[in-house]
């Protein structure tokens, strides 16, 4: 059984400090995202888990054994790196036997061990090449595949996806997906990417600034963002927010006077007078007559459509509430003029309301 | 927390320790030598401390002036028609379609030279009787009678001027023309499209891309000015009275010939500076041009 | 005429010109290499005569009394060629080894004045020859190191080290610092990291070093002609001198030999001749 399990984790440079005293406990064969904008700290984390930046200070234990002051090679993990890091002078073949050869393995195991992981990740007719003649998705096979000949309790990702085009980059996380489900290890993976959060994640750690914001599954992170941080970074596109004050009536006062009622869930949070945001996606508000099924508590908005970005299936609106540029969501599209005035629902149950001063979601 | 001495210093020390046994130690004994009347056949005046005059009797020595003096105009000289050439060399060379490994080959073999050889094969090439200059001029008709290359003083300085530019032009070539493959091809083909004219391309494209590659040529250069030594040395001595007489063929005379080691490594003070002033120069040059182009970290 | 014709003709021109710069260039780089070996193989008389003898005749006496031992220069060339290989092979192999961990300390660790350090390194190869022979001799002369393999070994891995630091530092500054990581995760110790995977990688940039501090031994004068004194020490450069007297000097012997000196260098290089331009620049400019 393999969990991981970070205390208190400190990561000081010099006087800076990269990571602000981290807990996690990750479960044996979970796929945990650690998700957040460049510098946030989340790579200096995983880095710590592979022992290959020190710990200043707390306790981090691989399948309850505290790793610390263990060399990378003696934590039993593998690691995929943004480069992927493949051995230039060996052939895939070497690249893949690598460790096994330094584990001074018997030549027929890793003969095997290497067949066998090229086989699940079609690198077969591969084998006798150097790096430098592989395309940019297969190296990032190769890579993988070195990772999974090890045989590791877990497997660390860092930003494996991210040198890849738009659309390698959808069909090796498919193939991600597919391997966690295949081998079933505890796999931590690294992105600043939310959509692969999203998609990959049986459990997403959001950090910003070296702590961490939120832990959750993506639908937790999705329906009920903590703060107006984690509102705008998962989910695309961002959530709009909207600035108002809380007024005695129970409703929040937009700029140009326009009120909307406080939502049910945050309706015991507020205060009148209080500085809010309103946040609500684009998904929660809808011309009439091209929404999904209309649920709860509904506003009537008009707003004045300023540009339109037809998908296919759905087209993205953005309007002017209040003077501000709000996006909304548009299914079985018609074509819309700028400047077509349309009639919206905004969706009261999936508004947040977030303090203006802290950005802390309210409610309950 | 466990103190242990870190990685770089154990990697480094041994670097440390070689260059100080060798190069440190005596340096320091150099420098107290210089403050005694140090000389080779009487030991004990090593232990005679005379201040400063040595160093005073340098700096009112005629003799040393001018070969001081002569030794900056060689190196400027010198350096300078090394890079010009250098660079014309490696225009040139970029602009060839066919063979042109051939000629980087070629370009690359004064390197291989000593300087010593450098200066024992111009000595040969410019003797005035069987060199091969001279007999090429009058086989020619040029010239009746035998030009004397390395007895006359200012036919003397072109020639060691020359041996040294021979040797040392092609490091410059070579960096500047490895400089010219590695220029990205847009900036170039954008300023033909905007009506730059091929001396204005080169005047702000190329010439500012190809800086740091100069200043890397310059800066490995300047580690080894003195190299020119061996070529003075050899090809005139300092002769003929004096004229070709560079800082370090005056050292070498006065410590070696003279045995008066003292006055010497007051001398060779005096010449470690100047090569550590050529070198810390570059190095600034060098880092700045590397930090305009953005290469630096 | 018009436009088109008098830019056809400037390109002629300028074509014209090209290549025969080009040419005349070429010729002074070679001449002077060719002029010793040609001279290497004619007979004394022929060197010395007056007017020019245009047509040359072939000999091997140059070479015959060269490695005939005593012949008429008596210059023992064996031992010559053989200290020159000791010294050159031997302190190449020690500059590297010394020179490629200061080049990795300074391409993968963070220390307080590294700056400072490296161009201090750099200075000390700056110190001239001449100036350094002068204390060095009388240092060496105390602790016996006058006339050694062992003393001159020592001088050139000192003179060697810091321009290896340097090409090192821009070979290993080339090679993503994941590898090695990578190389660890996999199981390496951080010394088998680095032979592993960093050297392997880096081995052309090392090669290149290698040749540049064998070139540098292999050719040095102002040091070993002082610190030299028997047979038993003495390398070629210094060598050369054997056949300089008073006023004469054996021209042909001593193009045979300066031919002996040139032959391993040449083919040195020419081996890895693409190495050390990349050497080089990746060493200065990147760094």
């Amino acid at each position: 059984m393999t969990e991981v399990t970070l205390s208190n984790v400190v990561k000081r440079y010099g006087k800076q400090q990269a990571v602000h005293g981290i807990d996690l406990d990750i479960q044996d064969g979970e796929f945990l995202v650690l998700v957040g904008p460049s510098g946030c700290g989340k790579s200096t984390t995983l880095r710590m888990i592979a022992g290959l930046e020190d710990i200043s200070d707390g306790e981090i234990s691989i399948g309850n054994r505290v790793v610390n002051d263990l060399p990378p090679r003696e934590r039993n993990i593998s690691m995929v790196f943004q480069n992927y890091a493949l051995y230039p002078h060996m052939t895939v073949r070497e690249n893949l036997g690598f460790t096994l050869q330094i584990a001074k393995q018997p030549e027929a195991q890793i003969t095997r061990a290497v067949n066998e992981a090229a086989g699940i990740l079609g690198l077969d007719e591969l084998m006798d090449r150097k790096p430098a003649e592989l395309s940019g998705g297969q190296r990032q096979r190769v890579a993988m595949g070195r990772a999974i000949v090890r045989q590791p309790d877990v497997f660390l990702f860092d930003e494996p996806l991210s040198n890849l085009d738009a659309k390698l980059r959808t069909q090796m996380r498919v193939e991600i997906k597919k391997l966690h489900q295949r081998v079933g290890n505890t796999i931590i993976y690294v992105t600043h990417d939310q959509v692969e959060a999203m998609t990959l994640a049986d459990r997403i750690v959001l950090m910003r600034d070296g702590h961490i914001v939120q832990v959750g599954t993506p639908l937790e992170l999705f329906n009920t963002p903590v703060n107006t941080f984690a509102a705008t970074f998962i989910g695309s596109p961002p959530m709009n927010l909207a600035d108002g004050v809380v007024s005695d009536a129970g409703t929040i006062v937009l700029r140009d006077s326009l009120t909307i009622p406080v939502p049910k869930s945050a309706r015991a949070h507020v205060k009148p007078g209080q500085k809010v945001q309103l946040g609500f996606r684009a998904d929660n508000l809808m011309p009439v007559g091209h929404a999904v099924e209309e649920k709860g508590e509904l506003v009537d908005l008009e707003l004045t459509v300023a540009l339109t970005e037809p998908l296919g299936t759905e087209t993205l609106l953005f309007a002017d509430l209040a003077g501000l540029e709000v996006q909304a969501k548009m299914l079985n599209p018609r074509p819309v003029q700028p400047g077509e005035k349309l009639a919206f629902h905004l969706m009261l149950d999936k508004t947040h309301v977030f303090d203006a001063a802290s950005g802390v979601a309210l409610r309950g | 927390m466990r103190r242990r001495i870190p990685e770089w210093f154990v990697l480094l020390l041994p670097a440390f320790i070689v260059i100080a046994a060798v190069v440190l130690i005596p340096l320091i004994f150099s420098l107290y030598s210089s403050f005694t009347p140090y000389k080779l056949t009487r030991p004990s005046t090593l232990w005679r401390w005379i201040g400063t005059a040595n160093y005073e009797k340098i700096l009112t020595d005629v003799k040393f002036w001018s070969a001081f003096g002569r030794t900056i105009l060689f190196l400027t000289i010198a350096l300078n028609v090394e890079l010009l050439l250098g660079l014309l060399i490696a225009l040139m060379v970029n602009k060839v379609t066919w063979g042109q490994r051939t000629l980087r080959t070629i370009l690359m073999f004064p390197m291989m030279f000593s300087p010593i050889l450098v200066g024992f094969q111009f000595k040969f090439i410019f003797n005035d009787n069987i060199g091969l200059v001279n007999n090429a001029l009058q086989s020619l008709g040029v010239s009746n009678a035998a030009l004397p290359w390395l007895v006359d003083g200012n036919l003397a300085m072109f020639s060691i001027i020359f041996a040294e530019v021979w040797m040392s032009t092609s490091v410059f070539a070579i960096l500047i023309l490895a400089g010219l493959f590695a220029i990205p091809q847009d900036p170039l083909e954008a300023a033909k499209v905007d009506g730059c004219t091929p001396w204005q391309t080169f005047r702000h494209i190329t010439l500012p891309f190809l800086m740091p590659f100069i200043f890397i040529a310059m800066t490995i250069r300047s580690l080894d000015v003195a190299r020119a030594y061996d070529i003075v040395q050899i090809m005139t001595g300092g002769g003929p009275a004096g004229r070709t007489e560079l800082l370090w063929t005056l050292m070498s005379r006065t410590g070696y010939v003279d045995a008066r080691m003292g006055l010497a490594n007051a001398m060779g003070y005096v010449s470690i500076l100047l090569s550590i002033a050529f070198t810390v120069y570059f190095f600034k040059k060098l880092s700045a041009a590397r930090a305009e182009l953005g290469m630096g970290g | 005429m018009d436009r088109n014709q008098t830019h056809r003709n400037r390109r002629r021109i300028y074509k014209a010109l090209h290549f025969f710069g080009l040419f005349l260039i070429m010729e002074v780089i070679c001449i002077p290499g060719l002029w010793i070996v040609l001279n290497s193989f004619r007979p004394t008389v022929e060197i010395m005569a007056k007017p020019p003898v245009w047509n040359p005749t072939f000999t091997l006496d140059h070479y015959r009394a060269m490695f005939g031992g005593a012949g008429e220069g008596g210059v023992p060339v064996f031992l010559y060629f053989r200290n020159s290989l000791i010294v050159s092979v031997t302190s190449t192999a020690i500059a590297i080894l010394i020179g490629m961990g200061g080049g990795y300390a300074f391409a993968r660790y963070r220390f307080a004045f590294k700056n400072s350090y490296f161009v201090g390194l750099m200075l000390f190869r700056a110190v001239p020859g001449v100036a350094l022979s002068l204390p060095l001799f009388i240092v060496f002369a105390r602790v016996g190191l006058i006339d050694t393999h062992f003393g001159l070994i020592l001088v050139y891995v000192a003179m060697n080290v810091p321009f290896t630091i340097w090409l090192t530092d821009g070979f290993f500054r080339q090679i993503p610092k994941e590898l090695h990581e990578a190389a660890e995760i996999d199981g390496c110790t951080r010394w088998q990291a680095f032979w592993r995977v960093e050297f392997p990688v880096a081995r052309s940039g090392v090669a290149s070093a290698a040749i540049f501090a064998f070139l540098t031994s292999w050719n040095e004068f102002a040091l070993a002609s002082q610190l030299t004194r028997s047979v038993g020490s003495k390398t070629m450069p210094v060598g050369l001198l054997d056949f300089t007297a008073e006023f004469t000097i054996n021209w042909g012997g001593m193009c045979a030999l300066a031919v002996l000196m040139i032959l391993p260098a040449l083919i040195l290089t020419f081996i890895v001749q693409k190495h050390l331009i990349a050497g080089l620049t990746f060493g200065g400019v990147k760094g």
